[in-house]
């Protein structure tokens, strides 16, 4: 008799486990920390050198672009950017403060996170998770004189799947977006109108030629 | 005299339910079609120092070349006779020349990829002689019926039936990566339906339509290539 009831209550139990945790995969909410490795950039560096300021706001960076949406990206951003701006100057000194820069670079570049935005399939109807980052670099020479503010967009998506939680999207899509902030970087800061008229001025375009 | 039809027999009972189910998975087939074109009749020559790298296009703002899919393609092509490199190890490699905002969507862009002798080198150290675009989707077209389940103290069961029908369209382009030029393109749509039927346990009868595109696909790539 005793026995029998254990077992009802046992199996009871067990689905009442079953049931919350098919619950919790249902969840709405998200908090991803993304630790990721990037590949090492395939790029000839130009005869450039820079110091990269990665403050704390930065390199500590956790976005909340929504009220159960929290995304730790501090961490992969500077390995990424790291990664990205060794590709772009022969030269490179990443410091955490300006006070820190040794004085001895032409360029000294600011990064910082202007927003970042998410969209899910119950808000694009579409079977995609996207995210943006919106990053901003802030490029001044060794004296302080500002080149230009830059305004660099990212976007990472990747595809809904069955029974795959919110979480492990958002991830993915936040890799993929970081990654676009690579190549963005890559493909495009060469040329901004401004860096590209400040290497004609510093006669650099002529060396590297 | 009416005729009469005996139903309570063992045999004529097992042969009906027989005949269902042979039925219902008769309906759960795909039907698949497959464009090629490609300048030449013959099979592309493949050394056995050469590989090949299946890649998905990632550009299109509402969908996205799944990874799934390309490893499944990937997989069917690969043989004892022909070397594959993997997706993700080829777009590492080549960082960040092969991401969804700076990916070749043409030759003439593949052209000036390749005059980098970074890219190029890499290219040639991975062994890689063709390149297999693939972009394409499976959507869901239509659904109808409705299942519901419930559960309580005493059991549950789910009640309903419901059906799906579900399209997949891939294209994929072969380019060689030595003389900079296409090779031939293959179309495949594979369409089909799918059943889940409530009857306390939900009974699913899925069509593999994806599956079959991937199977088809990979296949005739396959044959795009003979190696020595």
């Amino acid at each position: 008799m005793l026995k029998t009831k254990l077992d009802k209550t046992v199996i009871r139990l067990s689905a009442a486990i079953l049931l919350l945790a098919i619950l919790s995969g249902c969840s709405s909410s998200a908090s991803v920390q993304i630790n990721n490795d990037f590949p090492t950039v395939l790029a000839e560096p130009q005869p450039v050198s820079a110091s990269i300021v990665f403050d704390k706001s930065f390199s500590t960076y956790i976005a909340e672009p929504n009220k159960n949406t929290v995304i730790d990206i501090g961490t992969a951003q500077v390995k990424l950017l790291s990664n990205a701006f060794t590709g772009l100057f022969n030269e490179v000194e990443f410091v955490t403060s300006t006070e820190e820069i040794s004085g001895a670079n032409s360029l000294v570049i600011i990064p910082s996170v202007r927003e970042v935005q998410i969209s899910t399939p119950s808000d694009n109807y579409l079977n995609v998770f996207e995210v943006w980052i919106k990053y901003n670099l802030e490029i001044q020479t060794s004296s302080g004189e500002t080149i230009d503010s830059w305004f660099m967009p990212a976007y990472g998506k990747t595809p809904d799947a069955f029974m795959a939680s919110k979480s492990n999207a958002i991830e993915e899509a936040s890799i993929i977006a970081l990654r676009d902030a690579g190549a963005k970087l890559m493909l495009d800061f060469y040329r901004i109108p401004a860096i590209y008229g400040w290497m004609m001025e510093q006669k650099i375009l002529e060396e590297s030629k | 005299m009416k005729p009469t039809i005996k139903l309570g027999s063992k045999y004529t009972l097992k042969g009906l339910l027989l005949g269902l189910i042979v039925g219902s998975l008769a309906g759960c087939s795909a039907t698949t079609t497959i464009d090629e074109y490609r300048p030449t009749g013959e099979a592309i020559d493949l050394n056995t120092n050469e590989k090949i790298v299946v890649l998905g296009r990632r550009d299109a703002g509402h969908y996205e070349t799944d990874r799934e899919f390309i490893n499944c393609v990937a997989k069917r092509m690969q043989g004892a006779d022909i070397g594959i490199v993997p997706e993700q190890q080829f777009i590492d490699s080549i960082y960040p020349w092969f991401e969804p905002r700076t990916a070749p969507k043409g030759l003439p862009r593949l052209k000036r990829l390749m005059q980098d002798p970074l890219i190029k080198g890499q290219v040639d150290s991975k062994a890689v002689r063709y390149l297999v675009w693939i972009d394409g989707s499976t959507e869901t077209l239509d659904q109808g019926g409705s299942i519901s389940c419930a559960i309580g103290p005493g059991g549950g069961g789910c009640f309903g039936f419901a059906q799906w029908d579900k399209l997949s369209v891939y294209e994929a382009i072969v380019w060689d990566m030595t003389n900079l030029q296409e090779m031939g393109r293959l179309r495949v749509d594979s369409e089909g339906t799918s059943y889940l039927i409530g009857a306390v346990a939900p009974i699913p009868l899925l069509t593999p339509v994806k599956s079959n595109a991937c199977t088809s696909l990979g296949n005739q790539l396959k044959s795009f290539f003979s190696a020595p």
